[in-house]
């Protein structure tokens, strides 16, 4: 077999178009890796949120927190039910809430471009229901007060969101920022966490939640609990294991990014593959002397061949390398893009798996294959009379 | 026969080369006329709504209902010709879950009287009318799901829970595209009857047709002050400036297809500069006789430059005449038929294929300007210089 | 040191003077021709001879215009070339000098008779009358009936003589030769060497040969070896 540094060599002497081809390459894994960096980071973002024995009661039928509304009432009959964890005093680990969205304006873009933020009206209780939550500035709300909290990701970056600063959740009933939290990198982040009467008074929702959410006593206990909590006919109810409700809150972003990812890579992915055969091309063209010598030395065709294989590969690879490492650097930016399944807007980031990494190199590497076969072919075909003529 | 004709024949050269770069050059502008077709159409939507409509929706956000006497009192307004006032339902088809399409509770005759564009026949017009549990269905709506005139549909509920029952009183198709096909309208009499307490009288949004398109902003101005003093508070807008907002919540998703189309051309520029490169390198020679029997180096630069040009032209047109099939017919339909509020036209807009054509010999005469460079700067001499 | 010898009313079309040229590789300083005096005679066929090296192939350069000397004066059909410009210097050329290489010399892309008109091109003459003169030079050189041809359908010898056609197109005084047989088999280079033969008895052309050709140089009437830069005697 013709060795590597062959390839290499001859690579390296034609540095230009090297480059060029290469750099095509490395453009397509780049948007590869960056689409599939989101889609991952949209689900992680979302899915941070919930945890394994953590479930979430809503009206039967709603499919998220906003287009469900339970009585009130019905919120100590769930945190009843078998399998809900109870905290140190013996009271049942629960808590139910009123979610809203409300549209306010992003301070970044034009005066009168509103995006919409999730209130969550919470109880004294949220705390010990979600510890992943912790304050990173300014302090917790008075109970009973007008005071309300905002997440990581939406502080500083919608009017009157910053620590001190005020805003209406409706007329005549603004609600003071005392505090600042950071909650994992989930889209609790892109919440306003506010005192659930407020929540419930400013927003029409006297004697409803939204949701229940429950610590169970163990992961194992969803199926108890979820039994009790639907069988009853008269209350219309649906449990769900936090992780799986957030996860399905997340398919719908999730799959249009990676699609888009998808489709826009197959169209680059082309060019660059078509763009590699040229080179190849060229190159076979441009040594055909030598890969005549080489045959009149003795290599066998699938020798010739699988070395402008190779050395095609090597070619993508090397503009693989550049655009994975390029992609790398987006882990350190955010992208705030709406929730389709929601219609609340969350900050999402670029999740750098090691598989998707890998995934995306070998992408480029296939461009680097499918590009150099049938150059290699042609070349392959190269009589070692080639090697005399002048 | 000219210096230019000679520059545009040089692409039959190496016919196998040549094909490959028309072919991502082709590629790229159909992949760039997809793109811009997409941002188009989205917000082509805002361009083509009814100057003659404004919406109100309440001030803190889209999800809370305001009473329906609002729209009593909007009625008053001078300059207001018709009311119409909607809810959102979001009821599902329990046969599949995630089949999603929009069923709204409104009043049928304001209804028609404000949305122009909806028509329908005036027997299935009256049926609607008549029947407390009638559905006006989207004509798009009625081919997916298979319905007809007089069919019985059951959904269930999500924000009012329950199975409820409608019958099919007509079908009904628009006179613009930008009005959506695909959503179920239904009496809000039904809905409201069998709510209590909170949710009862409420509307989610109110649509007013004012006479006089030029005064939509004092109306809708002379509508939020209105209310402006009461504890529910509207905020009322042109149908125009309601979509510009909403698409301004998915600022991020266009801003990355900008992003892409931008790579997509920095890829085909690569490309096509390391194919005009190529060819110059292996045409050094040839370069130097040509400077030999007099031609200057601005005419060499010429020469690539107006061989960059004819590839940038050919596989525009490649891409172009690729262009209309792929965008109008094959996603263009698939856009329209089931993503029609979003997309309500898909069409490849003759801007934004001249649009195309015109980047793809631009960018492709750029990208040889290095390699023109360097073929023109070269002394004779050494272009003359044998090789090997 | 050749002298000029004024036989028979012929003056010196080509003149060179204390000419020098140097180049410089890097650091490096090779003085490739040094204060070299030479004349050539209108209509005469003057081959260049020599070693690899030797610099025959600058001496040809200087004297078709195509690079300046470092020092020294170079008179060619009455014009003074060696403080001219390049963009000057490619106008000369194409008024005086008809060019014929080794290899690379025609468009593939074009006809033979494409070809040939190419460098009147320049003169910007009508097309009409641009594709007259071209079939005539392919008449001279008895391919007329093969101007509607690409290189590719022709044979090497026949490619170089629609290269001479294209050279004598614009009528030049001088035509330059580097190897003109270098790549051609016998018959074909004999062919090539009779038609410059008789471009230089019967239309009077001063023809400038750089050679490796033995048989070539024989067809010249006068032979001027080079070595290290240097005529020789």
């Amino acid at each position: 077999m013709i060795p590597i540094s062959y390839n290499v060599r001859s690579l390296m002497v034609r540095k230009t178009t090297t480059l060029a081809t290469a750099g095509g390459i490395a453009l397509v894994v780049f948007v590869l890796a960056a689409a599939l960096m989101l889609s991952a980071g949209v689900k992680k973002t979302l899915v941070a949120g919930g945890r394994d024995d953590n479930a979430i009661v809503l009206r039967k039928g709603s499919g998220n927190e906003l287009s469900s509304s339970i009585e009130s009432p019905t919120v100590s009959l769930v945190l009843a039910a078998p399998g809900v964890k109870k905290d140190e005093t013996g009271a049942p680990l629960g808590t139910g809430e009123v979610v809203v969205v409300i549209a306010q304006q992003k301070l970044s873009a034009e005066p009168g471009q509103v995006s919409n933020i999730l209130v969550r009206g919470v109880t004294e209780n949220v705390f010990k229901v979600r510890p992943e939550v912790h304050l990173v500035a300014g302090r917790a709300p008075k109970p009973g007060t007008d005071e309300c909290l905002v997440g990581k990701g939406i502080a500083g970056n919608f009017q009157g969101m910053a620590l001190g600063q005020k805003f209406e959740l409706k007329k005549n009933r603004p609600v003071e920022v005392v505090g600042i939290f950071e909650a994992g990198g989930s889209s609790f982040e892109s919440e306003v966490w506010a005192n659930i009467e407020t929540a419930r008074t400013s927003f029409g929702r006297e004697g409803l939640v939204s949701s229940v959410t429950v610590r169970l006593e163990s992961a194992a206990k969803l199926d108890g609990f979820k039994a009790t909590v639907s069988t009853d006919k008269q209350l219309q109810l649906e449990a769900k294991r936090e992780t799986t409700y957030y996860e399905e809150q997340s398919q719908g972003t999730a799959l249009f990014v990676s699609g888009m990812g998808w489709v826009v890579s197959v169209f680059c992915a082309f060019g660059a593959m078509l763009g590699a055969m040229n080179t190849m091309f060229a190159a076979v063209a441009q040594r055909k002397r030598e890969v005549g010598t080489l045959r009149a030395l003795g290599f066998s065709k699938f020798a010739i061949l699988s070395s402008f294989v190779v050395e095609s590969t090597v070619l993508a690879l090397v503009g693989g390398l550049v655009g994975v490492g390029a992609s790398l650097l987006l882990s350190f930016a955010r992208v705030s893009m709406m929730n389709f399944s929601t219609w609340q807007e969350v900050s999402f980031s670029f999740a750098p798996t090691p598989g998707l990494l890998i995934g995306s190199l070998v992408a480029g590497a296939l461009m680097g294959i499918f590009g150099g076969f049938l150059p290699a072919l042609k070349a392959a075909r190269t009589s070692p009379i080639e090697a005399m003529r002048g | 026969m000219t210096l230019l004709g000679v520059a545009v024949r040089n692409i039959k050269r190496s016919k196998l080369r040549t094909a490959l770069t028309l072919a991502v050059v082709a590629i790229a502008t159909l992949f760039f006329i997809l793109l811009r077709t997409v941002i188009w159409s989205w917000t082509s939507a805002s361009e083509f709504s009814a100057k003659d409509r404004i919406a109100t929706r309440h001030k803190v956000s889209f999800v809370m209902t305001l009473p329906k006497r609002y729209a009593e009192e909007i009625a008053q307004i001078p300059g207001v010709k018709a009311v119409a006032y909607a809810s959102w339902f979001g009821a599902k088809n329990p046969k599949d879950e995630s089949d999603f399409f929009a069923t709204i509770a409104t009043d049928p005759k304001t209804l028609l009287d404000v949305y122009h564009e909806i028509q329908t026949t005036p027997e299935q017009k009256q049926a609607w009318f008549e029947n407390r549990r009638g559905a006006l269905v989207g004509d798009a709506l009625a081919k997916k799901e298979g319905w007809k005139v007089g069919d019985k549909v059951t959904l269930t509920g999500s924000i009012y829970p329950g199975d409820w029952e409608f019958f099919v009183s007509g079908i009904y198709t628009t006179t613009t595209t930008n009005v959506d096909r695909s959503t179920l309208y239904f009496h809000w009499e039904y809905m409201n009857e069998s709510l209590t307490g909170a949710r009862k009288d409420q509307v989610g949004w109110i649509l007013a047709n004012i006479s006089d398109a030029g005064a939509s902003g004092r109306i809708s101005k002379e509508i939020d002050a209105k209310f402006g003093e009461r504890d529910l508070q509207t905020v009322t807008m042109s149908e125009a400036a309601l979509n510009q907002s909403f698409l301004g919540m998915f600022s991020a998703v266009l801003k990355a297809v900008d992003i892409v189309s931008i790579v997509m051309i920095l890829i085909m520029g690569l490309i096509v500069g390391n194919t005009i490169a190529m060819g110059v390198r292996e045409r050094t020679n040839e370069f130097g006789v040509l400077r030999a029997i007099g031609f200057l180096p601005k005419h060499i630069a010429q020469f690539v430059l107006g061989e960059a040009a004819a590839i940038g032209l050919f596989g525009g047109l490649i891409g172009v005449a690729l262009g209309y099939p792929f965008v109008n017919a094959l996603v263009g339909r698939a856009l329209e038929e089931n993503m029609g509020n979003m997309f309500p036209q898909f069409r490849v807009q003759p801007g934004i294929a001249a649009l195309g054509l015109a980047l793809a010999i631009v960018l492709a005469m750029a990208a040889a300007v290095l390699p023109a460079r360097k073929a023109a700067s070269l002394k004779v001499v050494d272009a003359l210089r044998r090789v090997g | 040191m050749s002298e000029s010898h004024n036989f028979g009313g012929k003056s010196d079309i080509i003149a060179l003077s204390k000419v020098s040229k140097t180049f410089w590789r890097g650091k490096e300083r090779l003085d490739v021709l040094q204060d070299l005096n030479l004349t050539m005679q209108e209509g005469s066929f003057e081959a260049l001879m020599g070693p690899s090296g030797s610099g025959k192939s600058t001496l040809l350069n200087l004297i078709a215009g195509l690079d300046v000397p470092s020092s020294g004066s170079l008179k060619v059909a009455g014009v003074e070339l060696s403080q001219m410009s390049e963009g000057d210097r490619a106008g000369f050329r194409a008024a005086n000098i008809g060019f014929v290489f080794q290899t690379y010399n025609l468009l593939p892309v074009l006809t033979a008779v494409e070809n040939v008109e190419l460098p009147l091109l320049l003169a910007k003459l009508p097309a009409a009358e641009r594709r007259k003169r071209a079939q005539t030079a392919l008449r001279v050189v008895g391919l007329e009936d093969r101007m509607d041809h690409y290189p590719r359908q022709l044979s090497g010898g026949q490619e170089q003589r629609v290269t001479i056609a294209r050279a004598i197109v614009g009528d030049p005084k001088i035509i330059v030769a580097d190897e003109p047989t270098g790549d051609l088999d016998r018959h074909a280079a004999n062919e090539i060497l009779n038609l410059l033969g008789k471009l230089n008895t019967e239309f009077n052309k001063t023809i400038v040969m750089v050679t490796h050709d033995p048989a070539a140089a024989e067809r010249a009437s006068i032979c001027h070896r080079l070595d290290k830069g240097a005529l020789a005697l």
